[in-house]
């Protein structure tokens, strides 16, 4: 067939297809979309043929662009449901732990040891803690915790403050967990650096407080949201690793396919990473600084270090990754 | 593809389930920057504007509830603005959108959710090295350049780890002129391969957007397959380009 007859016999064809399309993509679907899939697999067809007889150019690319955008119609991903949310919660985010642990012992120790040893710091040699916190820090953490009774309840007093500082963890605090991941294609440079950084610097704050302070009210003011926190930055560190190891080390793939491969395993974890610091959050922002007596808080916060233990041991045993 | 050696040209061919060959065209780094700076003013005129009408509402409504919103909005808006938009229907950021640009992945088919929230929270990554101290400080992109101008399909790190590429949205068709009519039509000599019939026939689709003396210069590259240079040499291509489309395919 020459090129002419085919484009004369087609073009009416092509002609419905696109104004379908047109219309679909509109957001107002006129009669006959449901055949659309049938129409779509016939333009392929059409440029297959067109361009394997070298057809002009034009008549190509118009082909071309009709089956791209019929393409991004038909194959647009569909959204998941509460589900493959719950899914996810139960099974695929402590699983996905699991199968790192390796990297997570390893994310532990870089934030637990410099926090340990700033602690241990705070007794053995004072410079070391001071140089971290800097004399600001340091006044800071006395306004907050120097006084006899839990001041933050005091500070809190204003309405609305408790949100104020939900906000602040939220943007904080994810933002943090994020930039950890982030860092970590940087051949895990980035990762390192901020596990390090805030082991250091948390751990000097805990140890001065400690140290100096008042301790009950710093230490009942962490023990509710501190097992989220913690472990989530430790779980957007694996996460970070995870990438940071592809192109450190990418095995038999090019370090683009590496990275590509990584970053699927990776997304769980930094997604689960993410909603334990919102619930940290949450716990921080309106239950932490509540005026209650310490016992309770040392409870809850016991409790839900004990519940986190369970969460990543036991749920999602069994279920396969398909 | 790989194995095909140097494009001249940015357009993707990617084979689709139903077996065909599409060719999608990959975006280079000074319009996707143009994007980036787009989105960024519209990131801060949201900051700015909706953080005035909080405050506002602040003093109205008195405490401390609109400076923990004010915290909330620049969290959505910095991580969450880019991922809401890409892995919506438009599949493109408005910086994006106003630009002609469109995210998809490598295979072509419209990006997921969790690879918009790879490629957007890596974005910090790319943003790096920062002026200023290691880590933090105001992002220059350079990582995100160095990548793009070094992988085939202009990635940044975050394409590479989701598996997306920032492509056209629509592709401008070329002006359509038509080409001087073919006075004969010619078998050539030898037996050509697949790209270089293609090569012959775009040279008789774009010949009418040249002048004689530019026909005539491209034609001299072929002069070993016409035979004949100059003026001759162009109309012994025209002749086979027209053997080869036209001929009778039963």
């Amino acid at each position: 067939m020459k090129e002419g007859g085919f484009e004369e016999r087609r073009r009416e064809a092509w002609d419905d297809y696109e104004r379908l399309v047109a219309s679909v993509e509109k957001g107002k679907p006129e009669a006959g979309v449901n055949e659309l899939p049938r129409r779509f697999r016939e333009l392929c067809s059409d440029l297959a043929l067109a361009s394997h007889r070298m057809y002009r150019g034009q008549m190509v690319g118009r082909l071309n662009e009709l089956v791209i955008r019929g393409y991004k119609l038909l194959y647009r991903s569909r959204r998941k449901g509460a589900e493959s949310f719950v899914r996810f919660l139960v099974a695929d985010f402590p699983a996905a732990v699991r199968r790192e642990w390796r990297l997570f012992w390893l994310c532990s120790a870089m934030f637990w040891v410099p926090f340990f040893a700033m602690m241990a710091m705070a007794w053995v040699d004072l410079d070391w803690v001071q140089a971290i916190l800097g004399p600001q820090g340091m006044a800071g953490l006395e306004a907050m915790y120097g006084g006899e009774e839990e001041q933050i309840a005091h500070l809190r007093e204003e309405f609305g403050s408790n949100f104020m500082m939900f906000g602040h963890y939220i943007q904080n605090n994810v933002s943090i967990d994020f930039r950890i991941f982030a860092g970590g294609i940087v051949a895990c440079l980035g990762t390192i650096f901020f596990l390090v950084y805030n082991g250091l610097a948390i751990g000097a704050s805990a140890g001065y407080v400690t140290y100096a302070c008042n301790p009950e009210s710093f230490w009942t003011f962490v023990a509710g949201h501190s097992s989220f926190e913690l472990i989530g930055m430790v779980i957007a560190g694996v996460a970070g690793m995870r990438l940071g190891l592809a192109v450190l080390k990418p095995g038999r793939m090019t370090r683009g396919k590496a990275i590509g491969a990584a970053a699927k395993k990776s997304l769980p974890l930094i997604l689960g990473a993410a909603g334990m610091t919102v619930l940290a959050a949450f716990i921080e922002g309106f239950w932490s600084a509540q005026r209650l007596p310490a016992d309770l808080k040392y409870g809850v916060g016991i409790a839900f270090w004990v519940l986190h233990v369970g969460y990543f041991l036991m749920l999602g045993r069994g279920a396969r990754e398909a | 593809m790989e194995g095909r050696g140097a494009r001249l040209d940015t357009l993707q061919a990617i084979e689709l389930a139903e077996g065909v060959e599409v060719r999608l065209r990959v975006a280079g780094p000074l319009l996707r920057g143009g994007a980036l700076a787009l989105d960024l003013v519209i990131q801060w005129a949201v900051i700015l504007l909706v953080g005035f009408v909080l405050m506002l509402t602040g003093t109205v409504v008195g405490g401390q509830t609109s400076v923990g919103m004010i915290s909330l909005l620049w969290f959505f808006v910095w991580w969450w603005y880019p991922v809401f938009f890409e892995a919506g229907r438009w599949g493109a950021t408005p910086g994006k959108k106003i630009v002609g640009l469109r995210v998809v992945q490598t295979s072509g088919s419209p990006i997921t959710f969790g690879q918009a929230v790879l490629r957007n929270f890596l974005r910090y990554a790319d943003g790096l090295p920062f002026l200023g101290l290691g880590f933090f400080g105001i992002p220059t992109f350079g990582f995100a350049l160095a990548t793009v101008v070094a992988t085939r399909r202009f990635q940044r790190l975050g394409d590479l780890a989701a598996r997306t590429v920032v492509v056209y949205d629509k592709l401008v068709a070329e002006p359509e002129v038509p080409a001087p009519p073919p006075i004969e039509s010619t078998a050539p000599s030898v037996a050509l391969r697949p790209e270089e019939v293609r090569a012959l026939a775009a040279f008789r689709d774009r010949a009418g957007l040249w002048s004689e003396g530019r026909r005539e210069e491209i034609a001299d590259h072929a002069r070993e397959l016409s035979g004949s240079s100059g003026p001759a040499g162009v109309s012994r291509l025209m002749a086979m380009a027209h053997w080869l489309q036209d001929r009778d395919r039963r």
